[in-house]
């Protein structure tokens, strides 16, 4: 069994039809530094369309970067490659400058790929609170993420996915989508997801599958060594807001502890403007309780 | 061997001291929130077995074929990462729970009755780390362990599966033995449609693919439901 490989090549998958167009790269690595551990961006390896402009300093002595993607989206053939290193007690939050746009693929067999590869050190913490992923009509897209946690390392990471350009009345429209998620912390994998959605193949209504919802999203909340039984204190709290605001056929909440480490926050629902105004509800109440610490919204157009 | 039939047939019996009734894994919330219905009850068993059970027959082939792999002495380490691997993809708390413990259960169970030397290592190691052994992976296990061959095996696993979840629709649905009789005789194609693909992919663990977000969901849900028959 290979666990540390994560491969994605759909059934249909054909490497000759789908050299990449591009093949885009960004590596950044934050430390901290000096007495106050003020996180700093240490080095950074940008190749296009991936772009940062530069990191900003944050109150509570992290520091943020913005993504960019120079071509506005991702093009079918694209294979883009993100890493992200956080150093020993450094703390670093990255975003997007707005939803990433899956292109419809020129030609079918076309996949576009990303991968991220998140490491963060002990007693770092990342947080990786991207905006929403768009997949348009006939796009075909692999998304791998791997977040690999030291000791004592925090972790806030969210990603919601829309059903297309739902304003066009393009919903389900796109031929595939494939997430792979893998978390792990001192070695060992505690959250792994594969997901993989073919909407001409599945039926998106069903009820073992999204029914009437339509925008679905996760997000997970770890930090390396805190015991079980505080995991099932938060798992409490946060499903109390969770049953505050869900309200089936509309929107559902629901929170899990993980097997180890963390928590994780699900959420279905009609509408994507509502998961993303309230994911920052559970990050708050989440980052109080873990770190005793209120949140710093990123810095950006809302 | 007339033997090993009748030990699977034991093995997969609902009867079996274990507990797999007392678990719905999220159907009783969606019952409960989100409509689910006698009649919409075929493609969502459907959706449900190509979704989630096939995801349960490769790592219960995969661990077959560990019991299998006639190493001595029992390769313990491949074991244990194949029961975190399973645990780590069970995100629901409840569901995770439900499935180690009716694992945990029929290990006890079968290594009680046969003091079978990998069924004894498997247990001892699982406590010793405290790895959740999950319920696919025990019945894969203690099925190699018996030599009953490999489709069979998975066979009843998958079945014993679909008649538990159809045995919680009868408790929470207005489903008589007659319709839930039929589900479960016109869902059997599928069943052997998925061991089939799990042993053309060789159980490769990696290519194990879900999207059942709303069960999930209900499963993460189940623990606020004001009224619960079930355990999960």
């Amino acid at each position: 069994m290979n666990t540390s490989a994560m491969t994605c090549e759909p059934a249909t998958f054909n490497p000759a039809q789908a050299a990449p167009r591009v093949h885009g790269k960004l590596r950044l690595r934050f430390e901290a530094r000096g007495e106050c551990r003020r996180t700093i961006l240490a080095e950074s390896e940008q190749h296009s369309p991936l772009r940062i402009v530069r990191a900003f300093q944050l109150d509570d002595g992290g520091s943020l970067v913005h993504l960019h993607n120079l071509s506005g989206g991702v093009l079918g053939g694209d294979h883009l490659d993100l890493t992200v290193q956080v150093g020993a007690h450094a703390m670093a939050q990255v975003t997007s400058t707005g939803a990433t746009r899956i292109y419809s693929s020129r030609n079918h067999a076309e996949l576009a790929q990303q991968t991220l590869h998140v490491m963060v050190e002990d007693n770092g913490i990342v947080e990786y609170l991207p905006d929403q992923l768009i997949p348009f009509g006939g796009s075909r897209y692999c998304q791998e993420t791997r977040f690999e946690l030291g000791a004592n390392a925090g972790l806030f990471w969210w990603e919601t996915v829309a059903p297309g350009r739902e304003a066009r009345n393009e919903v389900f429209a796109y031929d595939l989508l494939q997430l792979k998620t893998r978390i792990s912390a001192l070695g060992q994998p505690i959250a792994v997801e594969n997901m993989r959605i073919e909407p001409a193949m599945q039926s998106m209504c069903s009820l073992a599958r999204l029914s009437s919802y339509q925008y679905f999203s996760t997000f997970y909340i770890c930090r390396t060594g805190v015991e079980s039984s505080r995991w099932l204190e938060l798992e409490t709290l946060l499903g109390t807001l969770a049953e505050q605001l869900s309200q089936p056929s509309r929107t559902v909440w629901g929170i899990s502890s993980l097997r180890k480490h963390g928590v994780v926050v699900r959420a279905l629902s009609v509408s994507g403007r509502e998961l993303t105004e309230r994911l920052p509800d559970f990050w708050r109440v989440a980052k109080l309780f873990l770190y005793d610490r209120e949140i710093v919204l990123p810095r950006k157009v809302y | 061997m007339p033997l090993h039939l009748l030990w699977l047939l034991q093995l997969s019996d609902s009867a079996l001291p274990i507990g797999a009734l007392n678990h719905s894994f999220g159907l009783e919330t969606l019952v409960a929130e989100e409509s689910l219905s006698a009649e919409g009850l075929e493609a969502f068993l459907r959706d449900y077995l190509q979704e989630l059970a096939a995801v349960e027959i490769l790592f219960c082939g995969a661990a077959y074929r560990l019991g299998r792999t006639n190493q001595d002495p029992f390769p313990i380490q491949p074991w244990l990462d194949l029961n975190v691997q399973f645990s780590a993809y069970k995100l629901a708390r409840e569901s995770r729970g439900a499935s180690a413990t009716l694992g945990r259960r029929l290990l006890q169970l079968v290594k009680g009755l046969t003091e079978d030397p990998i069924l004894a290592a498997a247990t001892a190691a699982s406590r010793e780390t405290e790895t959740d052994i999950h319920h696919c992976a025990a019945f894969g296990l203690a099925a190699a362990a018996l030599g009953i061959e490999e489709q069979p095996a998975l066979l009843a696993y998958g079945h014993q599966s679909l008649a538990n979840l159809i045995s919680a629709c009868q408790r929470l649905l207005p489903l008589g033995q007659t319709q839930a009789t039929r589900l479960l005789w016109e869902l059997k194609p599928l069943l052997a449609e998925l061991v089939r693909r799990a042993q053309e992919n060789d159980f490769d663990i990696d290519d194990a693919v879900c999207f059942a977000p709303l069960v999930e969901m209900g499963s993460i849900r189940h623990p606020r439901l004001s009224t619960r028959l079930f355990i999960s």
